[in-house]
C-alpha cells in the first residue's frame, strides 16, 4: 500500500494545573496516497489536535507525548514528522505538507493584496518560479473558480466564501503531497460550502494531493471522503470505506454519531 | 392595534463605491407583517449579503429605510411620539449575534438586567428587582448564583446570549427581533437557545422574527418561513411546506445544497460559481460565523 502518512500510536496531552488532559490517545492511523481522509468526530474529540500535532503546530501546553508519525513525500525520503526541525521542517511546510486552516477569516493579511500573499509562499519555498508567478496565480486562482482580478483586491474586499478559496489556491500551489483541511466549510453558507467541497474534490482530481478533510459535519464527509476515520474522546474508534462507516458501522459510537445527523423532514431532538 | 409589526414596501440602499450607479439595494421593496397575537415563530432566512441583518435594523429603528415604512400598531416608528417610541422600545427587543459584543467588559453582567429594571421601571425595591431578575435567570435556565457578580469575560457564549434572554424575559415584549443569535454557539448550547425561544412563544405570547442563514435551525424552530435573496423575500409560508415543496429555484438551490449524509447521494451536478459571486458582491465584509449546526 502507497501510504503518504503513516501515524502510529501517537499521543497527545495538554497540561493544566489540574493535570494533564490527553486530547490524543494512541491514535494509528495510514493515510493513502490521492485519497480523500475524512476525520469526523464531535467538538473535543481531538480532530483538531489530531491535525496540529501532525503539521508540527502544536503549541504549548499542548505536547506530543508518545508515537511516531511517518511522511513518504514523493521524492524525498520519508522522515518522522515528529523528529524533524528548524530548517528541515521548513522545507517540507508548503512544498510537500500544506494546511488549510479553520476560520480563513483570520488567516490572510489584511494589508496585503491577494496575489502578493501567494507570492510570499511561493518565493520562500520555491525561488525558482519568480519568473512563472504572473502565469501561476491566475492559473491557481480560476482552479478554485476565482477570476484573476482577485489577485489585486485585499482580504476585507472578499467573502468569506472567496477568502477561504484564496486559501485553497495558496494551500495548493507548490504542490504537495498532503493538504491538511481543518473544518473547511464550517463558518460558510450552504451554497458556499457546497463550492468549496467541489473545489475540493477538484483539487484531489487535478492536483491529485491527499486530502485529510477534518469536520463534525457528517453531510460534508459523505459527500467529499472516500475513507472516513470517526474520533471520540481522543481515541480513533472506527476508520473505513465511506460507504461501509455510513451504511454498516461498526462501532456504537458511529452508529450513534451516524443516527444524530439531523435531516430536513425529521425533526431533530 | 399595537401588537402588529409590519413592513410596507421597504427598500433600504448603501452608497457603495464600484458599482453602476453608485449604490447597492441591499433591502428591495420587503413587505411582511408579524403579529403579536396568536404568537408566532417567523423565520428570515438567506446568505450572507442578502439583506437579512438589514432587515433587523430595519425592524429595530436603528436604520431608517431608503423607502417605504416600518408601522408598529399602525403607525410609522420613525414618527411616533416620544411615549409611543417608548412603549415601541419596549415591546420590539433585539438580540444580536455576538454575545461577547453586547456587554461593557468593565461592568458586572448584572448591569444589563438591573438597566432594564430601572429604565423600564419594573420593580419599586432593590429585593423586588433582584427576585424578578432571578426569576427571569431560571427561566432561561440559568443559575442565578452561577452568573450574577461576574464579569462577562467570565461566561460563556452560551451563558451570555442566555443573560440577553433573561432580559427579554424580564421586559415580556410582544415581539423579540433575533438576527442570528445561535450562529456562534456551539450545537448543544444552541439547541437550548432554540428551545428557550419556544418557551417564550408558548408560555409568554411572543412573537419572533429569527434571522439566520442556517436551514436546519429555522427546520428545529417550524413555525412560518420566509426566503430572501438579494433583497427580495422570494417564498414564504409555512416552513413544511416551503422546505418539502420549495416553489423558487433559489430556496430549491439552498435546500440541494445541504450536504446529505448519504455517500450514495452524492451531488452530480455542479453549482455555477458565478451565480453565487453575484451574491459574494454584495459582501465585501463578512461576518464570521463559527460552527454549523449539528442540531
Amino acid at each position: 500500500m502507497n501510504n503518504v502518512l503513516e501515524v502510529k500510536g501517537l499521543e497527545v496531552v495538554y497540561s493544566t494545573n489540574r493535570g494533564d488532559v490527553q486530547a490524543v490517545r494512541g491514535i494509528d492511523l495510514d493515510v493513502h496516497r490521492g485519497e480523500i481522509l475524512g476525520i469526523a468526530g464531535e467538538s473535543g474529540s481531538g480532530k483538531s489536535t489530531l491535525a496540529v500535532a501532525l503539521l508540527r503546530l502544536l503549541k504549548a501546553p499542548g505536547k506530543v507525548t508518545g508515537g511516531s508519525v511517518m511522511f513518504h513525500p514523493a521524492g524525498r525520503s520519508p522522515v518522522d514528522l515528529l523528529k524533524v526541525h528548524g530548517e528541515e521542517l521548513r522545507v517540507l511546510r508548503w512544498s510537500a505538507l500544506s494546511y488549510l486552516p479553520q476560520g480563513s477569516m483570520s488567516s490572510l493579511n489584511p494589508v496585503m493584496r491577494v496575489e502578493e500573499q501567494f507570492k510570499d509562499v511561493i518565493l520562500e519555498h520555491a525561488p525558482a518560479r519568480r519568473d512563472s508567478l504572473g502565469e501561476l496565480i491566475p492559473r491557481l486562482l480560476g482552479q478554485v473558480g476565482l477570476e484573476p482580478r482577485v489577485g489585486r483586491m485585499y482580504p476585507h474586499e472578499l467573502s468569506g466564501g472567496m477568502k477561504q478559496r484564496v486559501l485553497m489556491a495558496i494551500a495548493v500551489a507548490l504542490e504537495p503531497d498532503l493538504v491538511i483541511a481543518d473544518e473547511p466549510t464550517t463558518a460558510l453558507d450552504v451554497t458556499i460550502q457546497r463550492v468549496i467541497l467541489q473545489s475540493l474534490a477538484d483539487l484531489r482530481t487535478d492536483f491529485g494531493v491527499t486530502l485529510m478533510v477534518i469536520s463534525h459535519d457528517m453531510g460534508v464527509h459523505a459527500q467529499l471522503a472516500d475513507r472516513v476515520a470517526v474520533m471520540y474522546e481522543g481515541r480513533l474508534v472506527e476508520v473505513g470505506d465511506v460507504r461501509q462507516v455510513f451504511k454498516d458501522p461498526q462501532d456504537p459510537y458511529t452508529r450513534q454519531l451516524i443516527e444524530s445527523i439531523p435531516r430536513l423532514g425529521r425533526k431533530a431532538s | 392595534m399595537k401588537s402588529e409589526l409590519e413592513l410596507r414596501g421597504v427598500q433600504q440602499r448603501f452608497h457603495a463605491r464600484g458599482v453602476a450607479d453608485g449604490y447597492v439595494t441591499a433591502v428591495d421593496d420587503v413587505s411582511f407583517k408579524l403579529l403579536a397575537s396568536p404568537p408566532q415563530i417567523v423565520s428570515l432566512v438567506g446568505q450572507s449579503g442578502s439583506g437579512k441583518s438589514t432587515i433587523a435594523r430595519n425592524v429595530l429603528g436603528l436604520q431608517k429605510p431608503t423607502a417605504g415604512s416600518v408601522l408598529y400598531g399602525g403607525k410609522d416608528i420613525f414618527k411616533l411620539s416620544r411615549s409611543e417610541y417608548d412603549a415601541y422600545r419596549r415591546d420590539v427587543q433585539p438580540v444580536f449575534q455576538d454575545p461577547y459584543a453586547i456587554f461593557n467588559p468593565f461592568y458586572r453582567v448584572d448591569r444589563v438586567l438591573w438597566k432594564a429594571v430601572k429604565k423600564f421601571k419594573l420593580a419599586s425595591t432593590r429585593e423586588a428587582g433582584l427576585k424578578l431578575i432571578e426569576e427571569s435567570l431560571q427561566a432561561v435556565r440559568l443559575e442565578p448564583e452561577n452568573v450574577l457578580g461576574r464579569y462577562p469575560h467570565q461566561l460563556s457564549g452560551g451563558q451570555r446570549q442566555r443573560i440577553m434572554l433573561a432580559r427579554v424575559h424580564m421586559l415580556r415584549p410582544s415581539f423579540i427581533i433575533a438576527d442570528e443569535p445561535v450562529s456562534m454557539l456551539d450545537a448543544q448550547v444552541r439547541k437550548h437557545f432554540l428551545d428557550i425561544l419556544l418557551d417564550f412563544q408558548r408560555e409568554h405570547g411572543m412573537t419572533t422574527l429569527f434571522i439566520t442563514h442556517d436551514l436546519s435551525t429555522v427546520y428545529y424552530l417550524g413555525g412560518e418561513v420566509m426566503v430572501i435573496t438579494k433583497g427580495q423575500i422570494v417564498e414564504r409560508g409555512p416552513v413544511a411546506t416551503v422546505m418539502h415543496e420549495p416553489t423558487h429555484p433559489y430556496t430549491k438551490l439552498l435546500l440541494d445544497s445541504i450536504p446529505s449524509p448519504d455517500p450514495d447521494q452524492r451531488w452530480t451536478t455542479r453549482i455555477q460559481v458565478d451565480e453565487l459571486e453575484r451574491l459574494d458582491d454584495n459582501t465585501p465584509a463578512d461576518t464570521t460565523k463559527p460552527e454549523a449546526p449539528v442540531l
